[in-house]
C-alpha cells in the first residue's frame, strides 16, 4: 500500500508540487508567526533575563512589568539588603515611553539606573559608553539605525532632551526596545520624590534565589518577591494571554488554507484514479487497505509539506534579521513539535472526503461503465 | 470431486422492481469444470456482464446459487468476498484496468502481496508469470508504454498470480487487433490449460471462438444453444462440431476442418 501511495503521489508531478507547495506555504505561515512571535516575546523579557538580578522585588501584588505599575518607597530598599543572603539591592525607576528621535517616534522601556551600580544597567554595548551621567542616554543600536542616530546625538526620551552615549545590541524587537538614563534624571521627571519601582536583588553565593526570595517576602512588608524566572514567566503568560486570540486566528486561516490545500489534491488524485479503485475493489481489495493508500498519500503531502514549511522557515529566521534587525525571529522546538502534530491531524482529517468517495464507490458500476 | 470447478444452477438476476422490472439474467444453469475454456456471446444487453458479475461474486443473483469449489458465493455475506475474490479469482477486464502509477512487474505483484506473501516472494511469482507471458524484458515499464497487447498480457498475468480456481474476462479482446487479440486469448488458453483452471469468457469477438473448448450464445438473459468445440486431429484448428467434416474410428467420432484431413487421419 505504501508502494502505491508514494507511486500515485509521484506520478503526476504538478499535482505534487502543488500539493507539496500549498501546505508548505500554509505551514511556513503558521510556523513564521509562532517565529515572529517567540521572538518579539523573547526580546520583551529581555531585561528580565539580562539585567543581572536573581530576585524582583515589587509593589505588593505586581507581579508583571507591562500592563501595570509597581510603586516601592526607596526605603525599601534597605530593608531588602538587611535581609540575610542578599549580596546586593540596587533600586530601579521604570516607566513605557515614546522615545523621539531623527523626526520618528519608538515605543522604549525606559529604565533609571543608579550610576556606578553593579546590576540594571545595559549588558552588551555595540558603540560608545556604557556608563552614564546626567543628561545623557544609552539607546539600542536598532532604534538608533532607524532613527539615522549615532552617539553624540541628542534624542528626546522622557520628554527630556538627552544625549546619547552609547548603543547596546539585542535590546530591541519589532514592538520595543530598552532605553537607559540615569535614576536622577528619571526621578527629576517624575517630579521627585522617594518613590521607586522596583528592587533588584543579587543573592550572596551558595544562596538559593528562591530562599532569599521567601525570606524577603517574610521580612520586608507591602511587597511581592519572585525570583528572576519567575518574574520572566508571569510576564510571558501575560504577553501570550494578550495575544492569544490574534496568534489563534492566524495559526487557524494557516491551517485551514493548508487543510483545504491537502484537501483538494488528494480528493483530485482519488477522483481520478476512480476507475483504478474500482478495479482494485473488484479484484478483492477491501475498502481498509485502500483507505491506507488515501491516508498515506494525505500523510505523505502534508509530511513533505512540512518538512519543506520548516526549511523555509528556518531560513527565514537566518536571512529576515539580516535585513531587519528589530524583526528577531526564534523557532522553538515546541512550536514545532505543535505544528507537526497538528499537521498530523490535518492529513487525517484531509483523507475524510477521499475515504468516503473510495467507500461508496461501486466496482460494478466502473466495471460496466465502458 | 463433483464440487470442483463452477457451478451455477437456476440463476436469475433482476433490477427495479414491479413496472420498471429488468430481468437480465433468467433461469441460467451452467457448470465449468477445471481446465475448460468456455466463451459467453451473445447480443449487446443480452446480460452477459451482468452474469459475468455474478460469476465473479461482484454481484448477487436474485435468485439460484452460485458454487465455486464447493464455496457457495452466492450464500456469502459481502465481508467475506473480497478475500475470496483475491485468491480465487482473476479478472481480464477490456481496458485492460492496470495501476498506471505502477509498472509492470508491480502491477502483477500487488495483488499476490495482499494475500500476504512478501514483497520479494510476490515479485519473483510476478516475474515468473511475467516471462512465461513473453514480458520477461518489460519489467519496469510504465503500463502506458506497452502496446494493447501487452497491457492484456500484463492483465493476465495479474490475473494469474494468486493461482485462482477460474479466470473471468470481460471483453479481453475488443480494445485489441484481431492478430493480438487471438493471440492474446491463444497464450491465456495454454497457460490455465497447463494449471487445470478454468476460463469464462465473455465476448462479441466470433474469431477466438477456436480458443473455447465450449461456446455458449446468451440472448434476453437466456442460454440459447451451445457451440461445442472439437480439434481436428490433423492440423490441431479449432473447429465447431457443428457443420464440421465428421469420421468416425474405433468407435469414435473426430471433427474435422476438411475432408483432406479426415481422409489423411482415416488413413493413418
Amino acid at each position: 500500500m505504501f508502494r502505491l501511495a508514494v507511486s500515485n503521489l509521484a506520478q503526476n508531478k504538478a499535482r505534487l508540487l502543488i500539493s507539496v507547495g500549498g501546505t508548505g506555504l500554509a505551514l511556513t505561515l503558521v510556523l513564521f508567526f509562532g517565529a515572529v512571535f517567540t521572538g518579539a516575546t523573547g526580546r520583551l523579557t529581555v531585561y528580565i533575563d539580562r539585567a543581572g538580578a536573581d530576585v524582583w522585588v515589587s509593589q505588593a501584588g505586581v507581579r508583571t512589568m507591562h500592563m501595570s505599575a509597581s510603586a516601592l518607597p526607596a526605603t525599601a530598599t534597605g530593608e531588602v539588603k538587611a535581609v540575610p543572603g542578599v549580596e546586593e539591592a540596587v533600586p530601579i525607576l521604570y516607566a513605557e515611553d515614546m522615545l523621539e528621535a531623527g523626526g520618528n517616534q519608538f515605543v522604549v522601556y525606559v529604565f533609571g539606573v543608579p550610576a556606578d551600580a553593579p546590576m540594571g544597567g545595559p549588558w552588551r554595548i555595540a558603540d560608545g559608553s556604557a556608563v552614564i551621567r546626567p543628561g545623557e542616554t544609552i539607546i539600542d543600536h536598532a532604534i538608533a539605525a532607524r532613527a539615522g542616530v549615532s552617539v553624540g546625538d541628542r534624542i528626546t526620551v522622557l520628554g527630556q532632551e538627552m544625549k546619547v552615549v552609547g548603543l547596546t545590541s539585542g535590546a530591541s524587537s519589532l514592538v520595543s526596545s530598552v532605553t537607559f538614563v540615569t535614576m536622577d534624571d528619571f526621578a527629576r521627571v517624575r517630579g521627585g520624590g522617594s518613590v521607586i519601582s522596583f528592587v533588584l536583588v543579587k543573592v550572596a553565593p551558595g544562596e538559593s534565589p528562591g530562599a532569599v526570595a521567601a525570606r524577603i517576602a517574610r521580612d520586608v512588608d507591602g511587597v511581592t518577591v519572585q525570583t528572576r524566572g519567575e518574574f520572566a514567566t508571569q510576564e510571558r503568560k501575560l504577553i501570550n494571554d494578550m495575544s492569544a486570540d490574534l496568534i489563534n486566528i492566524m495559526n487557524t486561516a494557516g491551517y485551514l488554507t493548508g487543510l483545504a490545500v491537502v484537501v483538494l489534491t488528494v480528493y483530485i488524485a482519488t477522483i481520478a484514479r476512480r476507475k483504478e479503485y474500482g478495479v482494485l475493489k473488484a479484484i478483492g481489495v477491501r475498502n481498509r487497505r485502500l483507505y491506507q493508500v488515501v491516508v498515506l498519500q494525505a500523510l505523505m503531502s502534508v509530511a513533505t509539506g512540512f518538512v519543506a514549511g520548516l526549511g523555509l522557515t528556518l531560513l527565514l529566521t537566518i536571512v529576515i534579521p539580516q535585513f531587519d534587525e528589530l524583526l528577531v525571529l526564534s523557532l522553538s522546538a515546541g512550536a514545532v513539535l505543535r505544528v507537526a502534530a497538528i499537521s498530523t491531524v490535518l492529513a487525517g482529517v484531509a483523507a475524510l472526503l477521499p475515504a468516503r468517495q473510495i467507500a461508496g464507490l461501486e466496482p460494478v458500476a466502473i466495471i460496466r461503465r465502458r | 470431486m463433483d464440487n470442483l470447478g463452477l457451478q451455477v444452477e437456476r440463476v436469475t438476476k433482476r433490477f427495479g422492481s414491479g413496472d420498471t422490472e429488468v430481468v437480465a439474467v433468467r433461469d441460467v444453469s451452467l457448470v465449468v469444470n477445471p481446465g475448460e475454456v468456455v466463451l459467453i456471446m451473445g447480443p449487446s444487453g443480452s446480460g452477459k456482464t451482468t452474469l459475468l458479475l455474478m460469476l465473479g461474486a461482484l454481484l448477487k443473483p436474485t435468485e439460484g446459487s452460485i458454487t465455486l469449489d464447493g464455496l457457495e458465493l452466492s450464500a456469502m455475506s459481502e465481508r467475506k468476498l473480497p478475500d475470496v475474490r483475491l485468491r480465487h479469482f482473476g479478472f481480464i477486464f477490456q481496458d485492460f484496468n492496470l495501476l498506471s502509477a505502477l509498472n509492470v512487474l508491480d502491477n502483477v505483484a500487488f495483488p499476490a502481496e495482499l494475500t500476504g506473501v512478501s514483497r520479494r516472494t510476490a515479485r519473483e511469482k510476478a516475474t515468473a508469470v511475467l516471462t512465461e507471458l513473453g514480458l520477461g524484458h518489460r519489467l519496469r515499464f510504465p503500463p502506458d508504454k506497452l502496446s494493447g497487447g501487452e497491457k492484456q498480457r500484463v492483465a493476465i498475468a495479474r490475473a494469474l498470480i494468486n493461482d485462482p480456481t477460474l479466470i473471468l474476462a470481460d471483453e479481453p479482446t475488443a480494445n485489441l487487433d484481431s492478430s493480438h487479440g487471438h493471440e492474446t486469448m491463444r497464450l491465456l488458453r495454454e497457460i490455465t490449460q497447463k494449471r487445470s483452471r478454468s476460463v469464462v469468457i465473455v465476448s462479441h469477438d466470433a474469431r477466438i471462438k477456436d480458443i473455447a473448448d465450449r461456446v455458449l450464445w446468451l440472448e434476453d438473459g437466456q442460454f440459447m444453444k451451445a457451440i461445442e468445440m472439437a480439434t481436428d486431429p490433423i492440423c490441431g484448428m479449432a473447429v465447431e462440431r457443428e457443420g464440421a467434416v465428421a469420421g468416425v474410428r474405433e468407435g469414435e467420432t473426430y471433427y474435422f476442418c476438411a475432408k483432406g484431413c479426415r481422409d489423411e487421419f482415416l488413413a493413418s
